[in-house]
């Protein structure tokens, strides 16, 4: 390396630089399925709306990868909140320089990212999708993001300001995109997009300003870390909560048996922690709507004037508590990953030496940490769901109305009123496939997570190489739609694509059977236990289908195997990455 | 061999087609200590991750206790007691947690052996793992790994950036202890007089090879440091059988060689010196000749 500068950006690169890549990828390669597929299979007779939905799919795809903020970031520093770059403390380097220049990379290169698929889709279709409003506004967010975790002691307050803003900015984006004079959004026609992203000069201004502050209120924070006054707080080992979570319930580590113990353990790191997060959202979530409805309705009183008043009243808050409900659902949705405990440090994904070395079977250990994952995971989507379903009621029918045309009440008495009409069976049936699906999900996070830690490049290509025949059956569609392909071609495409699919769910269960009796991983008590429960989700699906009136079909089969490859991928995985 | 508690036979491993170990072949029998020395790098910690099953042979074979540990690793590791280079203990538990977690692995555990190592370690149960010291964190790791009165005790660079006191805690009144008991200890270390006081074998790897394995009182003997004195001056060191190594100039060398004492004072005399002093080489002065890091390196005659 030449310079300090370089050996950063080199380093910053190394981690961000898969990243990087998978956002451009997923991004423009969702943008085009959607356009594609809005264009193939666009009624003849109106085209221009399911297209220009389309488009305003495509822009959320692009814009969307570019405003998560860096997710492998934090990796550098194994998830501390602080500069990650620590090892430049001791270089003779200035502070300002130290954190301007990554900081201009994670500021510059998703706005970049955002032209450069912006830029495609343009010389592609003939949409006008912005380009510089837009990248300045995500390399502002990209910069406060960088900001208040390189600046900031705690998680919390990381996280804090994240979400605060984060919200000011949409709250600032509805408003800017919902502005045009004749009452369009930006949804409504993208081909009005050049005159609704012509933010003023004073934006530009803004994002200045902000980019300036948020650069100077690091430099200081990172100065004071490198001298030693403000270390930033360690996190908890492995799990990705913090300690103070883990530990917020004491309860004594039972020495009976292995499997209490490991029980014990994975209930404190990874169970506890997201039934807590999960009950503070689903007290979260009542109390934000409550006092969502007096605010809207005090705003109301007082001003008529703008487009999110209509003469149902106005709706500033509802939506966004709104919003936030989703987003905790969202969350806890994410809270079923990493239940094997990876742990990431300069880049390097690891599992414990301490834990890997127990005298515990893999197989049982991998399920051990799958069902007390899981069990949590559940208890909390229920937590959660409840809550959130609980309180609709409390933001009345006129925000749904304002915002889908449904009144609430229709829509939830219809849902209430399918419960109510299922016998205890099929309840129970539900009940199986909830909790099951549940497994299936917190397993296919594990088992991804391991393979794609074991074998990173195969891993990229294989999901790249998915990615493309995606897109290429999304083009093959559009081609049968315009006669270019013949129509028989591309059935029997999309059949055939449909039985391989089909087809590598027994293989690829044969196949890590075969592998997982081979290297002793598994027993046959433990695969005949699989192949119960699998059975037992096979049943409950049928039943909940039948339920629900839709006659099963081969195509509706598809999910049957799954109980069944999640049972016996998840210990073969394990054993991949704890013998390697 | 019936007390064989350790059987590594032709491990090969490389990572990305670099080679890290390269036909190695390792024995351990009950109640010794293994002392592994070898320079960074040498495939020290990469032999014992394979010995605890943490990673799988590319070619070759690992036994412990007759036992695959890839393929039986409960089998091996409740046997088995680890302490890593990274005391990679879970930080947010405390001292007294780490205790009960471990001891519910081990049917053998021993409370009032568990109890005296930390009361002689003054080790605070109700402390956070995240909130001791180094030196306090290899002690409690230690105490997880051998309070259970392991068969097999893998120690991984125990005293790496420890102080003398605690290392003394850790080599003397326990591995000794554990050995003296009839159990097998196999540690690595980069602290050459250590190995040299606690072992019974050293085991000296040098870039995924086994370059020098025995009992260390046999190693020493084969191996002499000598002060040589010549007639002439010599600018170069001079050549002489089964030396390894040469520090000095002029007419005093100090050599270390191999071989026959007698055979030595022949090859000397025949360049026209004679053999002032001869004594055992000590393990340091072993390592520094055939690892080639000796002041003036010598090829082997």
């Amino acid at each position: 390396m030449r310079s300090p500068g370089q050996a950063m950006l080199w380093e910053i690169w190394r981690v961000t630089r898969v990243e990087a890549g998978w956002k451009l990828a997923l991004g423009t390669v969702g943008a085009l399925t959607a356009l594609i597929w809005t264009a193939a299979f666009a009624p003849p007779g109106n085209p221009t709306k399911t297209t220009d939905f389309g488009a305003v799919v495509a822009l959320t795809f692009i814009v969307m990868p570019q405003f998560v903020g860096w997710l492998f970031l934090p990796r550098l520093n194994g998830h501390r909140p602080g500069f990650p770059l620590r090892l430049q403390f001791t270089n003779p380097v200035r502070t300002a320089f130290m954190v301007g220049v990554p900081m201009a990379y994670l500021t510059i290169v998703p706005a970049a990212a955002y032209l450069a698929s912006a830029l495609l889709l343009r010389a592609i279709y003939d949409y006008p999708f912005p380009l510089l409003p837009v990248a300045a506004w995500i390399a502002v967010l990209n910069l406060v993001l960088t900001a208040s975790h390189w600046s900031a002691r705690k998680t919390s307050v990381t996280t804090l300001i994240g979400m605060v803003f984060s919200t000011a900015l949409m709250l600032f984006a509805v408003h800017r995109l919902t502005s045009y004079p004749d009452g369009l959004d930006w949804h409504d026609s993208p081909k009005l997009w050049p005159t609704i992203f012509d933010f003023p000069l004073t934006d530009y201004a803004l994002i200045v300003v902000i980019g300036l502050a948020a650069f100077g209120a690091t430099v200081a924070r990172v100065a004071r870390q490198r001298s030693g006054d403000a270390p930033a707080a360690s996190f908890a080992w492995g799990s990705g909560y913090p300690e103070r979570l883990i530990n917020l319930f004491r309860f004594q580590c039972p020495t009976s048996s292995a499997t209490r113990a490991q029980v014990w353990f994975d209930l404190k790191i990874r169970g506890l922690p997201v039934l807590t997060i999960a009950a503070t959202l689903a007290i979260a979530i009542p109390l934000l709507f409550a006092v969502s409805v007096p605010i809207d309705a005090a705003i109301t009183e007082g001003s008529r004037l703008h487009m999110s008043c209509s003469n149902r009243g106005c709706f500033y808050l509802r939506p966004m508590v709104l919003m936030f409900a989703a987003i905790s659902l969202l969350i806890v949705l994410f809270q079923g990953g990493n239940a094997f405990g990876f742990r990431y440090k300069q880049g390097r994904v690891y599992l414990s030496g301490f834990e890997m070395t127990q005298a515990y079977g893999t197989a049982q250990l991998a399920c051990l940490k799958l069902l007390v994952r899981s069990a949590c995971f559940l208890a909390a989507l229920i937590a959660v769901g409840v809550s959130f379903w609980t309180s609709l009621p409390i933001l009345g029918d006129d925000l749904f109305i304002q915002m889908w045309g449904v009144p609430l009440t229709n829509l939830q008495g219809a849902i209430n009123g399918f419960i109510a009409a299922l016998t205890a069976y099929q309840l129970f049936a539900l009940g199986v496939v909830v909790a099951i699906g549940v497994f299936i999900w917190t397993t296919a996070f594990a088992v991804l997570g391991a393979l794609w830690t074991r074998y990173p490049r195969p891993g990229n290509i294989a999901a790249s190489l998915l990615l493309l025949y995606g897109l290429s059956l999304a083009l093959l569609a559009l081609a049968g739609r315009y006669g270019i392909v013949p129509a028989f071609l591309v059935d029997a495409i999309f059949t055939a694509s449909g039985w391989i699919a089909a087809a590598s769910m027994p293989f690829t269960i044969a196949y890590v059977l075969w592998r997982g009796f081979a290297e002793r991983v598994l027993t046959i008590r433990y695969a005949i236990g699989a192949v119960m429960i699998s059975a037992a989700f096979a049943a409950a699906w049928l039943t909940v289908l039948r339920a629900t009136g839709i006659q099963p079909a081969v195509s509706m089969l598809w999910p049957l195997p799954l109980a069944l490859m999640a049972g016996v991928l998840a210990p073969w995985a394990l054993n991949r990455i704890r013998h390697t | 061999m019936e007390n064989t508690v350790v059987d590594v036979n032709d491990l090969s491993r490389s990572f990305g087609g670099k080679s890290a170990l390269d036909g190695v072949s390792f024995r351990a029998t009950a109640g010794q200590v293994y002392g592994l020395v070898g320079s960074n790098g040498a495939g020290k910690t990469t032999l014992l991750k394979h010995l605890l099953g943490l990673w799988r042979a590319t070619t070759g074979s690992v036994r412990i206790f007759g036992l695959d540990p890839v393929r039986d690793p409960v089998g091996v590791l409740s046997r088995v007691g680890y302490l890593s280079e990274e005391r990679d203990l879970p930080e947010w538990m405390r001292v007294d947690e780490l205790m009960r977690y471990t001891q519910a692995y081990h049917p053998t555990w021993d409370e009032s052996y568990a109890r005296e190592l930390l009361e002689t370690f003054a080790l605070d149960p109700a402390k956070k793992i995240k909130d001791l010291s180094k030196g306090m964190r290899a002690q409690a790791g230690l105490i997880a790994a051998v309070a259970h009165r392991p068969e097999l005790l893998i120690l991984d660079e125990p005293s790496s950036g420890l102080d003398a006191v605690v290392r003394r805690d850790i080599l003397d009144a326990v591995v000794r202890a554990v050995a003296d008991d009839g159990r097998t200890v196999i540690f690595s270390s980069h602290l050459l007089d250590e190995v040299e006081r606690m072992s019974d074998h050293v085991t000296m790897i040098q870039n995924g090879r086994v370059t020098l394995s025995g009992l260390l009182d046999d190693v020493r003997r084969t191996y002499q440091r000598s002060r040589v004195h010549f007639v002439d001056h010599m600018d170069r060191p001079p050549v002489l059988e089964t030396a390894l190594a040469m520090e000095g100039g002029g007419r005093a060398w100090s050599v270390v060689h191999s071989g026959s004492l007698e055979q030595f004072h022949h090859s000397v005399a025949a360049r026209g010196g004679e053999v002032v002093e001869s004594r055992d080489a000590t393990l340091e002065e072993i390592f520094l000749a055939r690892a080639g890091r000796s002041r003036q390196q010598v090829e082997a005659a």
